[in-house]
This record gives structure tokens, sequence and C-alpha cells, in this order.
């Protein structure tokens, strides 16, 4: 399979910066959980942790002017489509600089000048947005992709049958990326999805691929070349990405052996996880040493303690703020 | 001034509007070669192709929420929903994420999308397609809501709704459709709210909505030869409302009616009395009288379903009634 | 003095106490240690002796109530259901209670907006009357406008607190009204003098026609429109205000029958009740009198002939009256004798005074009965105040009639005090 060699400068680069992305996914959730449990972050948030080679293998696959849809747990893509850790975090604790001005918190993050569309709240509540966006794709002759990034809890919603349906007949450039991370909130994929997720897929011409979702390469190459025929016009596609979720459904999800033995948790943590896969892959390629990666995850520490540090310290949006951007057009919504 | 249909109005602002934008596009049930069931969009995609005037499968979530990503990302779908009755389908793209996403998203994203749908009992359909169900969608903020009550109402406010940067419902009546009135040629826009004075008066004050409007202008024919002189304003837009001029009639004939044809209990009319009665309490001479539909689901049958829609002799009465010095639920 | 049974402070924090029985009943000797009545607190329940020997009367809080502690519970007076005014005065103070009769207290009611104190118009029960509760115990005058006040309960008009033509502060009481016919009526002005102990039957009010004689061609209009209950007047939100701004009374419309809720087309009736119909005059009247003990005007009047060459005395007490009506001109006509002289008046010194035409309606009658043996005069208001001079002891009366439109009482009361100034010392008036 060829990479287009207009994007590529050199695997090294891309490699060390999938690497560090996935590194910064994991820093970023780690901060995250630390300002939940210390009560310094208000609401509730969904942990990310283990499935960083989905959102990075994806995202690194997709220019900036590509789009993807998001869901509560998002950190991750937004992360990963280029968001910046000082309005992650600001955004986390409601500041005023936070990508959304606070007004979304956590499970709505949404970076537009990264093609962020924005997580989604709403289990399923994407799927006609990311649907949405490639159709002005198509209407407008961009050749712009648009990654749909959902659970397997989410198959259950019709609404992603409404617009796969819509999406196969009208040849959108959608890609259907659904995280199966073995577990709809509290209960195990195996009880709430009967049959095949990809088959959901194929029934409507859906060309469907499964990928070890912990194996960022292996995720990027079919991103890459996914990405590339639905620019043509050969979409849309559907990835189900095999991955696993570290912590449980939110931080709060402590006591979680009724749905969940640690044993596997701990399996997957020591033999799967995608950070230190791709780490040993790096070493053993010659591409970084070890000593290399620890001083990137140094690094990328440091830049996450400091934006944790500015965000808990930056302002609150002022109480004027709470009727504006209702509508585009009114400055307040209730003056 | 030639006249046309209120059919033949939204299809010319739907046509005006695609010719000016190419970003926007119909999207929705049977909306192409088939112009919709009540034929108000024929010929557009004769001359916009199927690629802007687009059929779906029947799959309203789907295909309204398909419009959202796409007004996000840059175009200004014109979603046609075939029965008000369906927004219930459409509830979560419509109110979780189109009325949102602008403030969620701290002013970053918009949603320049026109939602087209109907209001409208007597037309026989029974309790799942003829209900009017604005004051759903009005409650959610981010949500502008239009409601046109003339073929020229229906043109002006349509084109100002695609010009818009915020999601938009327009209710039409679906009894009006074949309703003729004066449209100039020349191209106008109706802006938002603006209420229209669409009669003088100064004994009482009649605020309609939709068909309503035209309910109150009969009523106040009925009572101008009584000498009663009432009247009669269209707020067009329910949001934004333009309470100033509303109050300001209220404050000239200190009596009001508010009709509308939404379900009585907790509804449009409800809101206007309690924004009146809020703001011009000292000025009221009777309490402010509500007249919606009645809270029962429309029922099928003609002999029932008549009786469940203000009418302009019911408006007349009650008109009357704030007249007389009867002591209306006073005791 | 009557000896007062007081609701005893028994716990150390009782607020109060709960009567559970009276042993002794109302009029029933009661010796010095007999057990008067059980109460209870949060504690305990104990028995409450007599501390005074005498009669039970007054029993004001019966078995079951709850009644504060520190209260007047009932009194033990020297007879039994006398009222115990003891060696006070009849003129003591009406605001001591423990000298009214038991019964039910009519107070002052509040008719208005911003009403302090009603004017008693009249009262039409006389002390000893036997009242029904619906019957009208008197009439009284708001800044606003005149009302009949019905009795409220049956009994027998057992004490008055103020006459007729005396205001008294809203919620004050007025009269009371026992159960039983009173021995002991009690009957005192507020002004402190005792009033004149009239017998029942010379107190015959004057039938005095409702006050409801308006237009009768008005659609609204009910011979007797009901008055709820609570005296809230149901009038539209506009209708309130438009009364407010322009300073008009809804009571009126209430008065003159017109059929509640009242709505801004009310306001142009309202306006255009007449200020007070004829039949109303006498209803709405004031009636003011003030006792000079020396009368300095029959030496002014020798004064005034021998120096000032003013030898009408008619002309002069016209000037005074004039100069205490507070206007720049005045007519004022003088009966004396049976004659009746119209004089025009300016302002300024008394030489300026002319004989008026008579048909001209003059601002103020002065009736002059100085040498009538008639004492006391209550001939109610006529189209104009009446200032009636009559002779009392060594000095004089002056009694004021007029109808509430003719004078606001505070103009009432500063006509008569004026006047009784100049009449007391007449060359003030010159000064």
């Amino acid at each position: 399979m060829l990479m287009s060699p207009a994007k590529k400068k050199s695997n090294t680069e891309d490699y060390l910066r999938m690497y560090r992305q996935m590194v910064r996914i994991r820093t970023f959730e780690d901060n995250a959980n630390q300002l939940y449990l210390s009560a310094k972050m208000p609401g509730l948030t969904h942990m990310y942790s283990g499935e960083e080679a989905v959102a990075v293998g994806i995202c690194e696959a997709l220019k900036v002017t590509d789009k993807i849809t998001s869901t509560h747990r998002g950190h991750g893509h937004c992360v990963a489509k280029g968001a910046e850790f000082k309005q992650m975090f600001c955004e986390l604790l409601g500041k005023e600089e936070g990508y959304c001005r606070g007004k979304g918190g956590s499970m709505h993050i949404a970076d537009q000048s990264n093609g962020n569309l924005g997580a989604n709240a709403i289990v399923g509540g994407s799927m006609g947005i990311a649907t949405g966006s490639a159709f002005t794709a198509k209407l407008l002759g961009r050749d712009d992709v648009t990654v749909c990034f959902f659970g397997d809890g989410a198959t259950a919603q019709g609404l992603l049958y409404e617009v796969m349906n819509m999406a196969a007949l009208w040849n959108l450039p959608v890609i259907y990326a659904c995280e199966n991370n073995g577990y709809s909130e509290y209960t195990t994929t195996a009880e709430i999805a009967a049959g095949s997720i990809t088959a959901r897929a194929e029934a409507f011409g859906i060309e469907a691929h499964r990928v070890d979702g912990q194996d960022v390469l292996a995720v990027n190459t079919l991103t890459e070349s996914l990405v590339a025929r639905a620019r043509k016009g050969e979409g849309p596609f559907f990835i189900e990405l095999m991955t696993y979720r570290y912590h449980g459904h939110h931080v709060g999800d402590i006591n979680r052996e009724y749905y969940r033995p640690k044993d596997e948790e701990r399996d997957w943590k020591e033999n799967k996880d995608p950070i230190t896969l791709f780490g040993a892959y790096l070493t053993k390629e010659g591409i970084a040493t070890a000593e290399e990666l620890e001083a990137m995850q140094a690094d990328v520490r440091q830049d996450a303690a400091a934006a944790v540090e500015y965000a808990l310290a930056a302002k609150y949006p002022e109480e004027s703020e709470v009727d504006m951007h209702v509508y585009t057009d009114v400055r307040h919504a209730l003056a | 001034m030639r006249e046309i249909t209120l059919s033949q109005a939204v299809n010319e602002a739907l046509a005006e509007e695609m010719r000016r934008d190419e970003t926007v596009f119909i999207i929705g049930e049977d909306v192409a070669e088939a112009g919709t069931p009540f034929k108000v969009l024929s010929g557009l995609v004769e001359e916009f192709g199927a690629q802007r005037v687009v059929d779906t499968p029947i799959a309203e979530p789907g295909f309204m929420g398909l419009a959202v990503g796409a007004a996000m990302t840059g175009t200004r779908p014109v979603v046609d929903l075939m029965f008000g009755d369906f927004i219930y389908l459409i509830m979560d793209q419509l109110c979780n994420q189109a009325a949102k996403t602008h403030y969620m998203s701290g002013g970053k994203l918009s949603v320049p999308l026109v939602l087209r749908t109907n209001l409208g009992a007597t037309r026989r359909s029974a309790a799942q397609h003829s209900q009017s169900l604005h004051a759903l969608v009005a409650h959610i903020p981010g949500l502008k809501v239009a409601l046109p009550s003339s073929a020229y109402e229906a043109k002006g406010l349509m084109k100002t709704a695609i010009r818009d940067n915020n999601p938009v419902v327009i209710f039409e009546d679906k009894l009006m459709y074949n309703d003729k009135a004066p449209v100039p040629e020349e191209e106008f826009l109706i802006p938002f709210g603006q209420a229209n004075i669409k009669r003088e008066g100064s004994d009482i004050t009649l605020i309609g909505t939709s068909s309503m409007v035209q309910v109150c202008e009969k009523a106040a024919e009925i009572l101008a030869a009584e000498g009663i002189s009432a009247e009669v304003i269209d707020p067009r837009t329910i949001v934004p409302l333009d309470e100033e001029a509303l109050l300001k009639s209220a404050k000239k004939t200190s009596r009001v009616i508010v009709v509308d044809e939404g379900h009585q209990s907790f509804g449009i009319t409800g809101e206007i009395a309690s924004r009146i009665n809020e703001k011009a309490f000292y000025h009221l001479d009777a309490p402010v009288l509500r007249m919606g539909a009645m809270d029962v689901p429309v029922p099928f049958s003609p002999a029932l379903e008549d009786i469940t829609v203000p009418t302009p002799q019911g408006v007349a009465e009650n008109a009357r009634r704030l007249m007389s010095r009867e002591m209306i639920h006073a005791a | 003095m009557p000896h007062e049974v007081i609701m005893p402070a028994l716990g150390m924090a009782q607020d109060t106490g709960l009567i559970v029985a009276w042993h002794k009943a109302p009029g029933d000797a009661v010796k010095t240690g007999d057990v008067l009545f059980e109460v209870e607190t949060d504690k305990a329940t104990m028995e409450v002796e007599a501390q005074a020997d005498g009669f039970l009367n007054q029993v004001r809080h019966h078995a079951g109530q709850d009644v504060p502690v520190g209260e007047v519970i009932a009194l033990i007076g020297s007879t039994a259901e006398a009222v115990e005014t003891g060696d006070a005065p009849v003129t003591a103070a009406p605001a001591d209670a423990t000298a009214l009769p038991a019964g039910h207290n009519v107070i002052m009611p509040a008719l208005g907006m911003a009403q302090d104190t009603g004017l008693i118009v009249a009262w039409h029960k006389a002390l000893g009357d036997a009242v029904r509760a619906s019957d009208i115990l008197f009439e009284v005058e708001t800044d606003k406008a005149t009302m009949e006040v019905e009795a409220g309960v049956d009994g027998f008009v057992a004490a008055l607190l103020a006459e007729a033509g005396e205001a008294a502060p809203v919620g004050e009481t007025i009269a009371v009204i026992s159960a039983k016919k009173p021995e002991n009526a009690v009957k005192v002005s507020r002004a402190g003098a005792p009033a004149p102990a009239a017998p029942p039957a010379s107190v015959q009010p004057a039938p005095k026609p409702e006050a409801k004689a308006a237009e009768p061609n008005t659609p609204a209009r009910k011979p007797s429109a009901p008055v709820r209950a609570d005296r809230r007047i149901l009038a539209s939100p506009k209708a309130r205000r438009l009364a407010l701004e322009q300073g008009l009374d809804l009571n009126r419309l209430v008065e003159a029958g017109y059929a509640q809720p009242y709505h801004a087309a009310d306001i142009d009736i309202l306006k255009s009740l007449p200020a007070e119909t004829g039949a109303t005059v006498q209803a709405a009247s004031r009636r003011l009198t003030a006792e000079l003990v020396t009368d300095g005007f029959a030496a002014f009047a020798d004064w005034a002939k021998k120096h000032a060459e003013l030898g009408d005395a008619s002309a002069l007490l016209a000037g005074l009256a004039a100069g205490s009506l507070a206007r720049d001109h005045a007519t004022i006509a003088v009966e004396s004798f049976g004659q009746s002289r119209c004089y025009s008046v300016p302002a300024g010194p008394l030489n300026g005074i002319t004989r008026a035409d008579p048909d001209i309606a003059a601002d103020l009658h002065l009736r002059d009965l100085r040498m009538s043996p008639i004492t006391c005069v209550a001939l109610g208001a006529e189209e104009a105040p009446v200032l009636t001079l009559t002779r009392s002891g060594a000095g004089l009366s002056i009694t004021l009639e007029c109808a509430s439109h003719h004078l606001t009482a505070a103009q009432a009361v500063a006509l008569v005090s004026e006047f009784a100034g100049r009449m007391e010392q007449p060359l003030r008036h010159l000064l």
C-alpha cells in the first residue's frame, strides 16, 4: 500500500509524532483524572486511556480540514486532532479560555480550527452531524473526509442505520469508526449487540473493516487508505477498532468487578498497551532509544503540568456570558 | 398587486434563495419530483437538481441530523418535515444538537438551518397529522420560531429564515397552502421579531398566530358591526417575540385575547398572556384570555374536530365578555 | 377599682397558659383563696386562686383558650355583672378597657386605602338600645366618603366611646355591644367631656335615606349592590390605577350602589358622581362645637361702634367669620332675631364690609342665637356651612355644621378654631 508521498516527510517523524500524541493523550487523562479525584474539576468525565492508538492512528491520517465528530469519551480525539492542553484543561475546569469558553466542559469540547465538530453527550448523537459534514463536502465539491467516532454501545442507536443508509445511497465521504472497547457503559458488548458489528454496515453495502485498535500503525495504515478512497468518492467506510478502556465508564466508576474482572484489565495494561507496544517497536526498529522516549514523556508531563497550573489559575467567564452565544446574531439573548 | 398562494410563495422564496446562494439545499421526504404531498416544492428539483433538492429515506432523525452536520460545515439546509407531528421524531437532533451547538461551542460553531414544517387541524387527519407543536420548540433556547399567517408572510419570513445563521423552525398552516394573498414581484424580506398590526382598534387587542390571524380578523369584523373596535396583531415570529408591540397594544386597549392553534395549556397563549400580565398589569381592564386548541388529541370526526379549534365566533364571543361588565373568573 | 385576674407565668420559658377550666362562673361571688381556674403549661396543670374578694366579672377567656402570660383574663369586682368604673370619673379615657362593659368591641373600620382615622358622622343607635347584627350602628366618614357600618353582632349598646363629630383612629374601640341589657352603660366622648346622659328615647337618629341617590338610569347600578364581606373592592388593575392617579375613591362607587367589578369605564361614572347629592348632605355632615369661657365680642362691638363707626354688629360677626374662612373674599349670611342679612366681606379691615344681595349663595351662614334660650343645636348641614352661636353660661358656644364636601375635616377644625379665637379676642382679627 502506497503512502501519499506529498504528506510524508519521513516515517521517523510521523512515528515519533504518533508516539508523542499517544503519550499526550495518556498524560492528559492522567491529569484530568487527578483533577477530578482532587475535586478540582466540576462535573464528570470519561477517560480515554487505553484507546490512544485509535484516535491517533485515525487522526494522523487526516488533514486539518478533515472533520471528526467525537463522543463523551472524547479527550483523545480532541488531542489527536490537534488541540492544545491549555484550552482543553481550561474547558474541563469551566474557564473562560476554554475551547468553548467554559460552556461545554469535558463532554462537549469542540475545536473548530482543527476540524473537531465537537464531542457529544448523547450516545450516537453525532452520527447525523458527521454524515451531514460529509454531505457538505460532497455538495460543495470539497475533498474533506469526516470521521465519525462512536462506541460499540452506540451501535444500538437507530440513528446509525438511518445515516449509514443515506451515506451509502449518496456515497458520502464519511468513515464510521466504531471504538469497540468491550463495554457499553457497565455492560459487556456481547450482552447488547447481537450478531456482527461490521455486518451492520455491510448490510448497507458499506465496506467494513475490523482492526486491532491497540496497534497504532495498523489503524493508521488502514485509515490512510480509506481516507484516500473516500476523497475519491468511494465512501462511506466502516471500521471496527478493537480496543480497551483502562478506567471505568466514568471517573467515579471505581468498583467495577461486577462487570469486568481485574485480571482482564491487568492483561490489557501489561500486554496490550498501545504506547508500550509502539515504544517497543520504535526502539526495536532503531527509530528512538528508550531514553529518548522517556525524555519525550517527561517533556509532555511538564507541558501538561504547566497547562493544569495555568487552567487552575485562569479566570471563570463573567456572569454576563451566561446569555451569550444562544443566538449568533443576538449578543445577549436575555437583554 | 398580483396574488399568489401560500404554497407558491414558499416555493418562490426557496427558489430565490437557492439562486442567490448555492449552499442552500432542500432535504426531506418526497421533496424532489413529488414536490411534497402538498406540492409546495414542485418544479424546484427541475431547476436545482437532485443534489440540492434531496429526497431522503423515511428517516426523520437521520436527515435532520445530517442537516445539522451540513449546516455546521458550511451549507444552509432547508429541512422539509412532512408533518409537524413528526417533530417528536427529531427532537434530539433539533433540541439537543441544533439548538445547543452554538452555545456549547462557546460561539465557535453555528447551525444555519431551516426546518420547514406545518401545523393546523380540521383537515380530517386525526391526532398524528393535525397537531400544532410550535410551543414545544419555542420552549428551547437557541431555536427561532416563525409562524407565517399569509402568502406574503410565508415568503418574507422564509427568505429571512434561510439567511439567518441560527436554526429556525417555520410552521406553515397546512390548510392555508391554497390561500391567496397579494405578494409583490420584487424581492422583499420580513425581519424576525417585528409584529404586524393587521388592523387597528381601540377597545380590545386580538393577538393571533398563523391561521389564527385570519380568525382574529374575522372576529374583528363581527365585533366592528357591534361597535367594538378590535386591534389585530400578528407577532409573525414567536421567537424572537416582539414584546414591545404586544405590550403597546395591550396598554392601548387594556383588553387582550391571545389566539393560537397549539393546545391551550402550557402553550404560546399562556406565555404571551403572562408577559402582558407581568409588564402591562396596571393597564389591564380585564383578564388576558387565552384561546388555544382544546386540550385533547385532535379527533378525526368532523363533528368533533371542528370544536377543538378557536373560531371567529368564539373569539368574538370572548371579546364581548371582556367588553361587558362580566366578572370573569373573579369569584 | 376591680381586681385584675392575670394569666400567671408558671414555667421558665412559658409564653402562654391554657385555661383548662373555670371553677367560678361570671357573676359568682369569690373569696381570696378560692380556686378560680385551672391552667396548663407545658409542664403541668395547676389551680389558680383568687387574690381578692368580690364577684367574678368580665371573663374574657374561656376554657380551652391559650392566653399569653400577663394578660388580664377576668376581673373581680364589687358587684356582680357590674361595670366597674369605681371611683373614676365618668370622663375616664375610653382607652381604659377595664372600665368598659363586657361585650363585643366595635372598632373604627379601615375603609380607605390610606385611612388613619374615621369621623363618626352619626350614631344610629343610642345607649341601651337593642341591636341586631345587621342594624346600622353608625355612619363613618373617611377622607373620601361616608358609609354606614353595621353592628356586626346582636345585643345591646353598652358603651359609646366617641361622639358624633369625633374622629377615632382606625382599629380603636368606639362602642361595646353586650349580650345582656347593660345596667351601667357608658357613654363618653373622645375629648374626655362627659356626654350628656340623654335618655335613650330622646336620641332618635334622624331617619336618613341611604347614601344611594344617584342617576337611576345607569345600567350597572343596582339598588343594593353587595359589599364584599372582606370589604375588598373588585376592580381591574387599570381602574385601580386610574382611581389612584386621579385621587378618586372606588368606595364611592360601592356606596352609590354600582355593581362590582369596576373597570376603567367606571372611573368616568365615579368622576361624574355628584360631590354629594342633596339627600346625602345630611348624612355626610360634620358637627363641631367649641366652648368659650368668655365672650369678648360684646365689648368689641361696643368699642367698634364708638371708635370705628362700625355700628352693625352683624357685619362685625360676618367679618370675623369671613376672616376665619381663610378666603380672599366671602359672602356671609347672618341670621339674627329671625332676620337674615347678607354681607360681602373682602380681605382686610372690617370697614370694607358691605351688604350683599340676599339671593347670592352665601359661603357661610352665621346663626346668632346668643339672645335665645337655646343652648345646643344639631340642625344638620345646609347648602353652605352653618356656624351657630349660643350662650353658654358666661361664655359662648360655637357649633359648626356642614357637609363633608363643604369643608374637609381639617378645614372645619380650622374654621371653628379661628372663629372661636376671634370671638374670644376680636382685636386679634384687627391685628
